[in-house]
């Protein structure tokens, strides 16, 4: 994590001053340069460094935005667009994009085996923390975020541009999925029947979703027949893990937010939301910026809530097709 | 009634290359209008630094209010062009539409080769009104062209003529209004019949963008060199000063009506700063959102819209708050009121009974037509031609004979 290369900083003689200003771009490849033991590769970058470090041809930008449009109209210089609904999932069967397409699309936006790939987007980098997951499990060593995303690149009056970057093409080298960072249902099952005590759960919906007061938030067509949650689970929204200016809290308090809910990194912990997306920041947050060993249920409640037979917990107790 | 303008020329004008008398009450009148579009202005500004970042929906106040000013000053109604050029073969003003389309396909083309530079692929360019062709698109249009005859506007003729005064022009928009609510009603039978079996055809994927700017331009100026050899003389006497004095230019701004080449070039330069930084031109989604919202919250809509809210066009979403197409719509009326101020042309009329109730009738159709079709006049002709969307072109050949239709009809004798 960058902050911890702040010490480092001050050793060569920089005065605090002068990284209040974020000017230091290159302290985090300074870091980088140091025994991993010491300093873990960092995985938030701010917008400061990312300016810094736009014409750094080991960097490679990937925006990955929900809405339609916001790439074509503007975007960081150098950022290629990766569509979060065909190029990080299979269109077809419901599964995370084929190994081969994925390595095929990395290579296209420019990734080398050594990249530094910085993601980020809109929405409080929802789905730029999903691209983080995807990117990971195909084997890619140095994915990050920029702090904030688009909105907060936006705000600080940093410079957008609509030309769309034309990278030479990469040599990325996608292996073959990592099971270590994704759960299927009947992980999800063994836990809800206390076969698996090892193993936390983590609902990143809002109260509302988790206490099955309602099936989905308005306005979305993906549901499950059954609301509530996972027995077990905890819920913390995704929400809770960011500001008011969508940048991450401060590893303290991030800290402190999940071990108030029992997730205090002792134990595994699998997150999982509603389709599968959202939940990938609470997985960023927990695995990437806490260091816990977490897996993201991708699968999520509308496959969960939809399965014959599996227990739920619904104390609001709410009844499909009731009136 | 006659359309538009009588006051066009002004008053004591006698058309030629005399400049008009300009009275005292020409000068407040302009003051007025002045100070209303200074007032647009700050609204804009005051939009914007409320926006939080979102400079959308100041943007689309100033892109409606540049709209109202040159569908104003340049009589850029679809119908009153249409029927011109239909029943007294006066064919000037259909120039005014080709310019339009041909600006706005040379500024698309450029963002088009930015926002998708590789047209051969699946993607089309985000935002941009490319439809399905089918049979209710046809059916949608035409019933379009037959309700700009009965109620005596397009959409966008209705809006911006209620600046001038034109009264008959809330009956129409009430009307519309209902349409939208039908068309909902019909969307999901027509989409799952029809609808998303029609195929999606767009120039670039056969000529890229270059072959695509070369065939629309070649086929407008086809059409122009007809449209001129048809041509049965000009609407108004040309107005050809021997000097460039200011007063000269106050005339040519403010009294006269624009020419054919520069209200074209400028709705279409709009069309393209409104693609770039909102969103396609469009008059109709504000409207269809104030129908949705209200059936919804009366829990009347069917419970589904398949596909609707992926379709590209004009399409109204549940949202009680202003849409930037409202903000549009705000700015053009506005706008449009000013403008015709400042020219002495906002006179009042009352509509009869039976000119309200074929306006109210008229804008049904308008409403329904555009819902079906996915835009109207401005949305679906404009916008989609101007994206070399062959669904533009099938909208505006079938309003067109819409109108040629309900004229056949005598509908527009009902005002």
């Amino acid at each position: 994590m960058q902050h911890r290369s702040a010490p480092r900083r001050a050793l060569v003689g920089f005065g605090a001053l002068v990284l209040s200003f974020g000017l230091l771009g290159g302290s985090t490849v300074s870091a980088r340069s140091l025994p991993s033991s010491t300093a873990p590769t960092p995985t938030i970058v701010e917008t400061s460094w990312l300016e810094a470090n736009l014409t750094n041809p080991k960097v490679r930008i990937i925006e990955v935005s929900t809405e339609p449009g916001l790439y074509e109209k503007g975007h960081i210089p150098g950022a290629y667009k990766f569509s979060w609904h065909t190029d990080f999932v299979d269109p077809v069967n419901r599964d995370i994009a084929q190994k081969e397409q994925f390595q095929k699309t990395a290579r296209a936006a420019g990734v080398n085996n050594d990249s530094i790939v910085v993601l980020y987007g809109d929405k409080n980098n929802w789905f730029s923390a999903w691209g983080v997951w995807v990117f990971k499990t195909y084997g890619a060593k140095d994915v990050r975020i920029l702090n904030g995303g688009r909105d907060k690149w936006i705000k600080e009056g940093r410079a957008f541009t609509p030309i769309p970057a034309n990278p030479p093409k990469g040599n990325f080298t996608a292996t073959s999925a990592n099971r270590a960072l994704r759960s299927f249902l009947p992980d999800v099952v063994r836990i809800a029947k206390k076969q698996d005590k090892t193993t936390k759960l983590v609902d990143i919906r809002s109260a509302d979703e988790f206490s099955g007061k309602i099936f989905a938030p308005a306005g979305f067509q993906e549901l499950a027949i059954r609301a509530g949650h996972i027995p077990g689970a905890v819920n913390v929204p995704w929400s809770s893990a960011v500001g008011a200016d969508g940048t991450f809290k401060s590893p303290a308090d991030l800290k402190k937010i999940y071990a108030d809910a029992g997730i205090d990194g002792k134990k595994k912990v699998i997150v999982y939301c509603r389709i599968g997306e959202r939940a990938a920041h609470t997985w960023f947050v927990l695995s990437q910026i806490l260091g816990y060993d977490v897996k993201l249920y991708d699968g999520s409640w509308t496959e969960y809530g939809n399965s014959v037979g599996v227990p739920i917990a619904n104390p609001a107790g709410t009844v499909w097709g009731k009136g | 009634m006659s359309v538009a303008s009588p006051a066009i020329g002004a008053p004591g004008s006698t058309g030629g290359a005399t400049a008009s008398n300009w009275t005292p009450a020409d000068t407040k009148r302009t003051l007025v209008a002045g100070l209303l579009i200074i007032g647009l202005l700050i609204a804009a500004f005051v939009l914007n630094a409320r926006g939080e970042g979102d400079t959308t929906p100041a943007f689309s106040l100033l892109i409606g209010a540049s709209l109202g000013i040159a569908f104003e000053r340049g009589r850029f109604c679809f119908y009153c062009i249409f029927r011109e050029s239909i029943e007294e073969r006066r064919t000037t003003a259909m120039l005014s539409i080709l310019t339009a389309i041909a600006t706005g396909a040379i500024g698309y083309a450029v963002l088009f080769g930015l926002f998708l530079p590789n047209p051969d692929g699946e993607g089309l360019p985000p935002g941009a009104h490319i439809s399905p062709i089918s049979l209710p698109l046809v059916a949608g249009s035409f019933a379009f062209g037959i309700g700009m005859t009965l109620s005596g506007a397009c959409i966008s003729g209705h809006l911006y003529r209620l600046g001038q005064g034109y009264l008959r022009a809330i009956p129409a928009l009430i009307g519309a209004l209902v349409g939208f609510g039908l068309g909902f009603f019909t969307w999901n039978t027509l989409y799952l019949r029809f609808i998303s079996e029609g195929p999606t055809l767009w120039l670039p994927r056969w000529f890229g963008y270059g072959g695509s700017v070369l065939v629309t331009l070649g086929v407008l100026a086809l059409l122009a060199a007809v449209l001129i050899r048809m041509n049965r003389g000009d609407d108004e006497p040309r107005f050809s000063p021997s000097g460039q004095t200011l007063v000269d230019l106050r005339e040519r701004l403010i009294v006269r009506r624009w020419g054919p080449l520069v209200t074209g070039a400028l709705v279409g330069m709009i069309g393209v700063f409104a693609y770039l930084r909102v969103a396609p031109l469009g008059v109709t989604s504000q409207l269809s959102t104030i129908s949705r919202t209200f059936l919804d919250s009366r829990g009347a809509l069917p419970e589904v819209m398949h596909g609707i809210d992926l379709m590209k066009g004009c399409v109204g979403v549940v949202s009680s708050a202003i849409t930037n197409n409202g903000w549009l719509i705000i700015g053009l009326v506005l706008a449009s009121f000013a403008s015709a101020l400042s020219g002495n042309r906002f006179t009042p009329q009352l509509p009869s009974p039976t000119s309200a109730l074929s306006a109210l009738a008229g804008g049904v159709l308008l409403g329904w037509g555009s819902m079906t079709a996915l835009g109207c006049t401005v949305g679906v002709l404009l916008s989609g031609t101007q994206a070399f969307a062959l669904s533009g072109l099938v909208f505006g050949i079938t309003a067109f004979v819409g109108v040629a239709v309900g004229l056949l009809l005598k509908l527009h004798r009902l005002a």
